[in-house]
Parts: C-alpha cells; sequence; structure tokens
C-alpha cells in the first residue's frame, strides 16, 4: 500500500479544518495537512509545488465551495494532472447528500475513488487511510 | 395520291335506304310533329326507330297512341311543363329546348333534353325537327360534382379553413370567402396581389414563413406547411396554419401555380403559448423548491455534522483542547443562527406571495437607500448617477423594494475595483411595456461563462471577498420573482456588471 504522507483539505469550512485535525490527532494519523478554502488556491498552490515532497498523496474535496467548487476543481486538475510527478487519490467529502452530487461523482470515473457524507468519524478516516 | 373519288349521292341505293341508314346511327331519337292551325292539335308525322330504346316504347305503338308518352313513361310532375313549353315555342316560334325526365320500365329514371326547330307553313300550321337526347349520364355527373362540391364547402367552413390559388406567372392569388373571414373582411372571394399578404405577415414570422417556402420550392420538404401570424382588419394579429403544393408547372420546371389551405389556429397557438407560461412558472417554482432543498440539506447538515463530530471529540479531548473546542462550539452556533433567520426570510418570501402592494416612488425609495449606505458611498468615492424621472411609481411591496435596491448597491460598492474611481448609475427604461430599473458599476464583473448558471443560487461567490456571504442575490432573486418580474444580467469581467430589474405590472 502506498504511504500517505501528504494531505491536501479542500473545504471552506474553517470549523471543519479545526475538527478534521483533532480527530486526526485522536486516532493517531501522523500525515502533513494543507488546508485550503476553495479549489483555487489549491490548483494554483499545486501548480506551483509540482515536487515529490509538496504534491499530495491524498485529497480530500468538498463540493460546495465559493470562488470554486469541488467540480470546478477536478476539472482543472484534470487539465494539469498528466504534468504532475504524483497521482494523488481523491476522496469528496461533503454534507450535500444530493442524489446529483453523488452520482457527479462517479462521473469523474477514476479521478475521484469515494463520496463520504459528513460528518466524518473514526470508521472513514480507516477506510481513507487503510 | 387520290383516296376518293366523286360517285353519285345516293351510290345507286334508293334515298328512302339511304337516309334510313344514315338515321339508324344516330342514337337520339329524331322526329318531325306538325300543329295544325285548323284543329288545335298537334301530330306525330315522323319518330326515328331509336324511340325503342330511349322511352322504350316500339315506333308504331307510339305512333298509334302518343299519349301513352304521357301516361306511362313520363314524370306526371314534369308533364305540365313539358307540354307549356312546347306551346310557348309553338307560339314564338322560338327554339324549342325542353329538360324532362322519364320513368321507364327497365332502365328506370333517365334525363332527357329534346330540341327543336320550329317552323310555320304557308297555311298558319307549324312543324317541328327536333331530336330528344338521353342526359342522364350528364346529370349525373353534374350532380356528383355539386355534391362534392358542397361536401368539400362544408368540410371548409366547419374546419374553418380557407382555400388560396395562387397563379405565379401573374403573381395574384385567389382569396376563398373562408379564408377572407379569417382576415376578418366580408365573407367573400377575393383576388388580390401575392404583395396584399406578404404585407400582412407579422414582422417576426417573415423569416419562418420564408424558409418554409423556399424549403418547399428546393424541394428540401414535401409540402409546403408553415406557421404565421397574420394582420386582420381588426388591427390584431391571428396564428395561421398554411399548407400548399404546387399543381402545376410550366415547360422549363418553374412552378407556375400553387394552390392550399389556410386554417385558423389562433386558439390553439394561445393555448400553447399559455401552457408554456404554465411551465415557465412551475419550473421556477421548482427551482426555488430545489433551492430550498439544497438550503437544509448543505447548510443545516453542514452545521449538524460539525456539531456531531466536535462533541465526539469532545468526549476525548483534554481541558486545554476543549477550551478551544467551546469556542468553536459557538462559532457554530453562530452560523446555525444565521442559517435559520435565512431560511425565515426564504420562507416568508415564498408564502407572502399576497403581500401588500403600494404605488412607491422608484426615486425616493433609492434615495432612502443611498442615504441609509451613505457612509459606505463616501468611503468607497462612489459616483453615483440617477436617471429616474421624478414622477415613477411602481406597484410593489415596500420591503422588498428597500432590500432589492440595498442589496444591488452594497454588491456594487462591494465588488467595485480598486484600480478605478467606483461609478454606479441607476436607468429606468419601459421595455415592451413593462418597467425596468438598470443598475450598473464599473466594477469587477462576472464571468457570465462560468457563473451564468449559479449566479443567484444560494452561497454562491465569486470573487475573493470576506464579506461575501453568498445569500444577498439569491434572496433578491426570490423577491422580485415572487412579485412576478424577472432579473437579468450582463456583465464583462474587469469592466463592470448591469443588473435589469422588471418589475412587474400586470397583477
Amino acid at each position: 500500500m502506498k504511504k500517505i504522507s501528504n494531505l491536501y483539505v479542500i473545504d471552506d469550512d474553517k470549523i471543519y479544518h479545526f475538527l478534521l485535525k483533532n480527530l486526526f490527532k485522536q486516532n493517531g494519523i501522523d500525515v502533513a495537512s494543507t488546508f485550503f478554502v476553495n479549489g483555487s488556491d489549491a490548483i494554483e498552490h499545486i501548480k506551483s509545488n509540482n515536487n515529490e515532497e509538496t504534491l499530495p498523496d491524498l485529497i480530500l474535496l468538498d463540493v460546495n465551495m465559493p470562488i470554486m467548487n469541488g467540480w470546478q476543481f477536478l476539472e482543472e486538475f484534470g487539465k494539469i494532472s498528466s504534468e504532475l510527478i504524483k497521482k494523488p487519490t481523491i476522496y469528496m467529502i461533503s454534507s450535500s447528500n444530493n442524489e446529483v452530487d453523488i452520482n457527479k461523482s462517479k462521473e469523474f470515473d477514476g479521478a475521484v475513488k469515494g463520496y463520504f457524507l459528513k460528518p466524518i468519524c473514526k470508521e472513514d478516516l480507516d477506510l481513507i487511510f487503510v | 395520291m387520290k383516296i376518293f373519288d366523286n360517285p353519285d349521292l345516293y351510290d345507286g341505293e334508293s334515298p328512302n335506304v339511304f337516309y334510313k341508314k344514315l338515321l339508324d346511327q344516330v342514337p337520339d331519337l329524331i322526329f318531325k310533329i306538325r300543329w295544325d292551325v285548323e284543329t288545335g292539335k298537334f301530330g306525330i308525322i315522323f319518330l326515328s326507330e331509336s324511340i325503342k330504346d330511349l322511352y322504350e316504347i316500339p315506333q308504331d305503338v307510339f305512333l298509334t297512341d302518343p299519349h301513352h308518352f304521357f301516361y306511362d313513361r313520363m314524370f306526371p310532375e314534369d308533364a305540365a311543363a313539358f307540354i307549356a313549353s312546347l306551346k310557348e315555342s309553338r307560339e314564338k316560334l322560338a327554339k324549342w329546348d325542353h329538360i324532362y325526365r322519364l320513368q321507364l320500365p327497365e332502365k328506370g329514371l333517365r334525363w332527357m333534353r329534346v330540341t327543336a326547330n320550329p317552323e310555320l307553313t304557308a297555311k298558319g300550321s307549324v312543324v317541328f325537327y327536333g331530336r330528344a337526347t338521353d342526359i342522364t349520364d350528364h346529370k349525373e355527373k353534374e350532380a356528383r360534382l355539386h355534391i362534392s362540391e358542397e361536401r368539400f364547402n362544408y368540410a371548409l367552413r366547419a374546419a374553418s379553413e380557407g382555400i388560396w390559388d395562387w397563379d405565379m406567372k401573374t403573381n395574384v392569388v385567389y382569396f376563398s370567402a373562408q379564408l377572407m373571414k379569417i382576415l376578418g373582411k366580408k365573407e367573400v372571394e377575393a383576388y388580390f396581389p401575392n404583395t396584399f399578404w406578404l404585407s400582412r405577415i407579422h414582422p417576426d414570422d417573415a423569416y419562418t414563413y420564408d424558409k418554409s417556402k423556399t424549403d418547399y420550392f428546393k424541394k428540401r420538404n414535401a409540402s409546403y406547411e408553415s406557421i404565421y401570424r397574420i394582420l386582420t382588419d381588426q388591427g390584431k394579429y391571428r396564428w395561421v396554419l398554411s399548407r400548399g403544393r404546387v399543381v402545376s408547372y410550366d415547360e422549363n420546371g418553374k412552378p407556375e401555380r400553387s394552390i392550399g389551405t389556410l386554417k385558423d389556429i389562433n386558439q390553439l397557438k394561445e393555448k400553447e403559448v399559455e401552457l408554456g407560461n404554465t411551465i415557465n412558472i412551475i419550473v421556477s417554482q421548482n427551482n426555488r423548491l430545489n433551492n430550498f432543498a439544497h438550503i437544509v440539506s448543505h447548510n443545516l447538515r453542514s452545521h449538524a455534522s460539525n456539531l456531531k463530530m466536535l462533541l465526539d471529540l469532545f468526549k476525548t479531548a483534554d481541558e486545554a483542547e476543549r477550551e478551544e473546542m467551546l469556542q468553536h462550539l459557538e462559532a457554530i452556533s453562530d452560523g446555525l443562527s444565521i442559517t435559520i433567520s435565512h431560511l425565515k426570510e426564504l420562507v416568508e418570501i415564498q408564502t407572502e406571495i399576497k403581500t401588500v402592494r403600494e404605488k412607491l416612488n422608484l426615486r425616493h425609495y433609492l434615495k432612502n437607500i443611498l442615504n441609509i449606505l451613505h457612509n459606505e458611498i463616501k468611503k468607497h468615492n462612489v459616483d453615483i448617477e440617477i436617471n429616474i424621472p421624478l414622477d415613477v411609481t411602481v406597484d410593489y411591496n415596500p420591503a422588498y423594494l428597500e432590500s432589492i435596491l440595498l442589496n444591488f448597491t452594497t454588491n456594487a460598492i462591494k465588488y467595485s475595483s480598486p484600480e478605478r474611481k467606483p461609478m454606479l448609475s441607476y436607468d429606468f427604461e419601459i421595455i415592451e411595456g413593462q418597467k425596468v430599473l438598470s443598475i450598473s458599476d464599473n466594477g469587477l464583473g462576472i464571468d457570465l461563462k462560468k457563473h451564468k448558471n449559479s449566479l443567484f443560487g444560494m452561497y454562491k461567490t465569486f470573487h475573493k471577498n470576506q464579506n461575501a456571504r453568498g445569500i444577498g442575490l439569491f434572496i433578491t432573486k426570490n423577491q422580485v420573482e415572487a412579485m412576478g418580474g424577472k432579473i437579468e444580467v450582463s456583465s464583462e469581467l474587469n469592466k463592470g456588471t448591469t443588473f435589469k430589474v422588471y418589475f412587474d405590472e400586470e397583477n
């Protein structure tokens, strides 16, 4: 199994950032996490840090965000992914239980490995960080 | 080469035999009758043998008892007129031409026509030379034609269809009476030049009309069919369906005559438009419902899940961590309150559709809002231009009007460009009978290609602005639509944005 050392969290909810950090800590998950409040910031960061050390192994992506939402991020990411030296695993984590959103994640076949509904619990983390 | 030579007229036959043989070739009844000036009675002098076929009476029987003809063959109703016409011809010495009916034992009903020329003899008697012809076939054809014509006319009338017949050489069109009625004219057929029709077609439909014609002439369509509006004499347009085809071509293959029908489909079309409007209303209501479901699904859920995660973590956290978590708990609680207040605002818009409308002076209301925002406007040094006539009023809910003006104005200031002096202009105009207020800025602009669909959605923000909450436009749109109007937007990145608010006046 691929070792996960770098993690990007893309979500506009700052409280969620805090909660996720604590959840990792309580479950002994030791990863270098970088937090972004929208897709646009994350894309910019990825573009300017195309190296083994900074690129993420795993991305936890929200759906509804201002400026660039999760779907727009996936589109932009698809355009640049072939130039990246690392191919991260992407999970979508959202509070939207809308069928449309859940089905749409399946359209990004291959790029999105799974869709989790908030709140995230220990069992979800076990599945993501196997 | 000579085919014929000139033999003796009777060719060796006796004249009697010669003429009898010739007469036998004539299917008509040939006769000679005389009216005797002394007795005042008619007598039959000659009858050809075809009397046997035509009247089903042997020649000799007829000659001995001519009355047999009246009693046994002729339609009783026709006898008097027959005799009267014969008398008249005799008295006036005018051509005898009369139509009558027979009821024959074998052939049944037959129509006959008799024609004869009366000649006055030296003694004062009158002699008729003439013939009687069976015209039953002709009569039946005439009757069939009459029936089918009648059927055709009734069918067209019932289907409210008119007929046109276009002579493409002269460009003159025949319009049937029914068609003239559709135009609101007197129900009498008429001829007009083609331009008469063209000038009455609704300008917006001229293109589709031309296209269906050329498509047919270029054989792209098997028959011509077009739906468009035509101007009636009452000055109103009516929807019509025109169908037709070319019925003859000249020797060069150019169409020279077209015939078709014109159907008044105004009621149908109006129903269709009405249905379309209803669907639009349903779609917009459905969109609002979706947005409503969205806010419940996304925003309430996100607060709830944060709360759940926080409580789970809280159980196993140490003292210092708990302190920090409590602060976040407060943030969650605040977020929840805001979301609930948005929800309440929305529910109110949806349920208060029948809220009071008042006649509001638009300029006056705008001035009030600008007063409220006085500090913001001064801080950003915004240039404001107002092009609203002093007396313009709108029938609107006062709270909504305030909220709408406030929202667009604060948005324009919030998203002004730091590179230039902010300008904001309010322009009033009337578009197709509807009152419209345009609010234009020279700010950051919005990339409509990317955001057009989500612009008025809930919690959508497009700028990296700390104050962006993404609720304003959503609420504004809901308020405008609840009042029966709509919002249009045009924008160019880094140039500015114009929002057009349509006020509904009809309800």
